[in-house]
């Protein structure tokens, strides 16, 4: 890596004024961080890495009564194995269980997944050899390229990468709300290819902590080519809401986790084999495959026909 | 300084990766010709020059080149001792143990991206990629490292059911598998399986020795436990 000057945050203001300065750059488990500076994916080097994880008490898990206070530096690990969480947000501690690998969920933070960049190969090779939309570019070059992992569902802000945060679509099934330095966002309206960000965040701007509230089943499926440190090829989170409603939300089809209002739809009257299939077949029928991923349609129907069988279970 | 103790002293052939304790039972032994080893050996940033302590590479530093900035230095506890390092803001983990300490177990490039799991190592005991890992960031926690364990005689067991399933093959992978069977071991007092499948399916070994590593695991476990009681 190049050189950079590291600050230890104490406070979020700490952090969230020095993060607002030049080209600075925030820190929490590094796993996804690290490996952007080491590809120098990013146009313009940081030259101040800040620390998050020095910040007190941002790594708790609460519970407050209706809904859960999860801060953002709490270790996916811990998430997956909290009994609290476990019992009143299935789906984000099943969520949490499925990223990447042991070693890099005892490090990686729930922060830190959903404000992960997401990227497609052409996004981030090194040196700028793709200058693509999302860097400034005219084109975008998977669209006429090798674009077999990208979105079934077209383009947002000039790009067709598909969200890999494994966390999103649990979070916004649950209806959470992201809750930042500044403002407090529903987790819905939190996720966008957005420039050299994924998310909605301004700059300085820091995630501190997520609101989930407590649903009495939610739960999480992931496809992926290997079963461990992958990115999904799709994932797909139902959630009950209080008014017992069926959420669907379906990550890795659009650049963005994106909300299946006809799956939901079609599952309104109960779950059942045959509705369960109807919601994966009508969310599917509005996809609009690339020249290389109309496969993912296929695996994208079964996962969602899976997942509410299995929240019905 | 001398990093003495227990910790740090480890058999000579474990400061060379696990992958070369497994010739035989009687190498793994450190009761037996094993040479131990007290010190780690401390290199020079610039020029690559080893010194034994951190004072006589200050010193090689002022003399040989004080044109340069002498790097910042700090106290990283690894394997149970207090060891001053020079580290740069930007340095891994996995950097400042091979760069700084000469260690080569988990401390050898491998993917370097996070992706293969063979530099994990123990902070505080939990696994961690110190290619992922800054440095700066693992002030006041203990690092923990195959060759530490491999010297522990609690964790003795391990290396001679590693030996004796022959679960390195190759080698590249086996510091990472390694350490991650001491936090197995630690978390599960009779790990299955499926727990052992699951904690090590981060850890990529291109042989193919995972069924090797779950015998093991399993059988060290009980030696461990009948040891205890």
């Amino acid at each position: 890596m190049r050189r950079f000057t590291h600050l230890q945050a104490s406070t979020i203001k700490e952090a969230s004024q020095n993060g607002a300065r030049g080209n600075a750059m925030v820190i929490a488990g590094g796993t996804d961080l690290l490996g952007t500076l080491k590809d120098e994916i990013l146009p313009v080097y940081p030259s101040v890495i800040i620390d998050l994880k020095t910040i007190e008490g941002l790594n708790k898990i609460e519970d407050e009564g209706d809904s859960l206070l999860i801060g953002a530096m709490a270790k996916l690990a811990d998430i997956a194995s909290d009994e609290t969480v476990k019992k009143h947000c299935q789906a984000l501690a099943e969520a949490s269980g499925r990223v990447a690998s042991p070693a890099i969920r005892s490090m990686a933070t729930l922060g830190g997944n959903i404000c992960q960049m997401h990227r497609c190969w052409y996004f981030r090779t090194p040196d700028d050899r793709f200058h693509c939309s999302r860097k400034g570019g005219s084109t975008c070059p998977a669209y006429l390229g090798d674009n077999r992992y990208h979105s079934i569902f077209g383009i947002q802000n000039g790009c067709i990468a598909a969200s890999s945060h494994d966390t999103a679509p649990a979070l916004i099934a649950l209806g959470a709300t992201v809750i930042t330095s500044k403002r407090e966002i529903l987790a819905e309206g939190f996720f966008a290819a957005n420039g050299f960000k994924s998310c909605i965040l301004e700059d300085g701007e820091i995630v501190t902590h997520v609101r989930v509230p407590k649903s009495k089943k939610s739960v999480f499926e992931k496809f992926a080519l290997r079963k461990s440190i992958d990115f999904p090829i799709v994932n797909c989170s139902a959630a009950y809401d209080d008014k017992g409603k069926v959420q669907v939300v379906m990550g890795g089809v659009y650049p963005a986790p994106l909300r299946l209002t006809a799956a939901e739809k079609a599952v309104e009257k109960g779950i059942t084999e045959e509705t369960a299939a109807k919601a994966g077949d009508d969310a599917m029928a509005d996809a609009t495959p690339l020249s290389g991923n109309s496969y993912k349609i296929e695996i994208a129907r079964t996962i969602v026909k899976r997942t509410l069988l299995r929240l019905e279970d | 300084m001398k990093a003495g103790g227990a910790g740090l002293a480890g058999v000579a052939f474990s400061a060379l990766g696990i992958g070369t304790v497994l010739g035989s039972e009687t190498t793994a032994d450190p009761g037996g010709d094993g040479k131990v080893v007290e010190e780690l050996t401390y290199v020079c940033p610039v020029c690559g020059e080893k010194a034994a302590d951190f004072g006589s590479l200050q010193k090689h530093f002022k003399e040989r080149h004080s044109q340069t900035e002498v790097p910042a230095s700090m106290v990283l506890h690894i394997n149970g001792a207090d060891v001053e390092v020079f580290v740069e803001d930007h340095w891994t983990l996995r950097e400042t143990l091979q760069r700084a300490v000469g260690l080569t177990g988990n401390a050898k490039e491998m993917c370097d991206r996070g992706g293969c799991g063979s530099c994990t190592v123990l902070i505080n005991g939990k696994p961690a990629l110190a290619c992922t890992t800054l440095a700066v960031e693992c002030k006041g926690r203990e690092i923990e490292t195959s060759e530490g364990i491999a010297a522990d005689p609690k964790y003795r067991p391990l290396v001679e059911a590693y030996v004796k399933y022959d679960a390195s093959q190759c080698g590249y992978c086996t510091p990472g598998q390694f350490t991650m069977a001491k936090y197995i071991l630690t978390k599960y007092s009779d790990p299955t399986e499926e727990q052992i499948r699951t904690e090590l399916s981060g850890n990529i070994c291109r042989c193919g020795t995972y069924s090797r590593h779950v015998q093991a695991i399993q059988e060290a476990a009980k030696a461990i436990k009948g040891g205890k009681s």
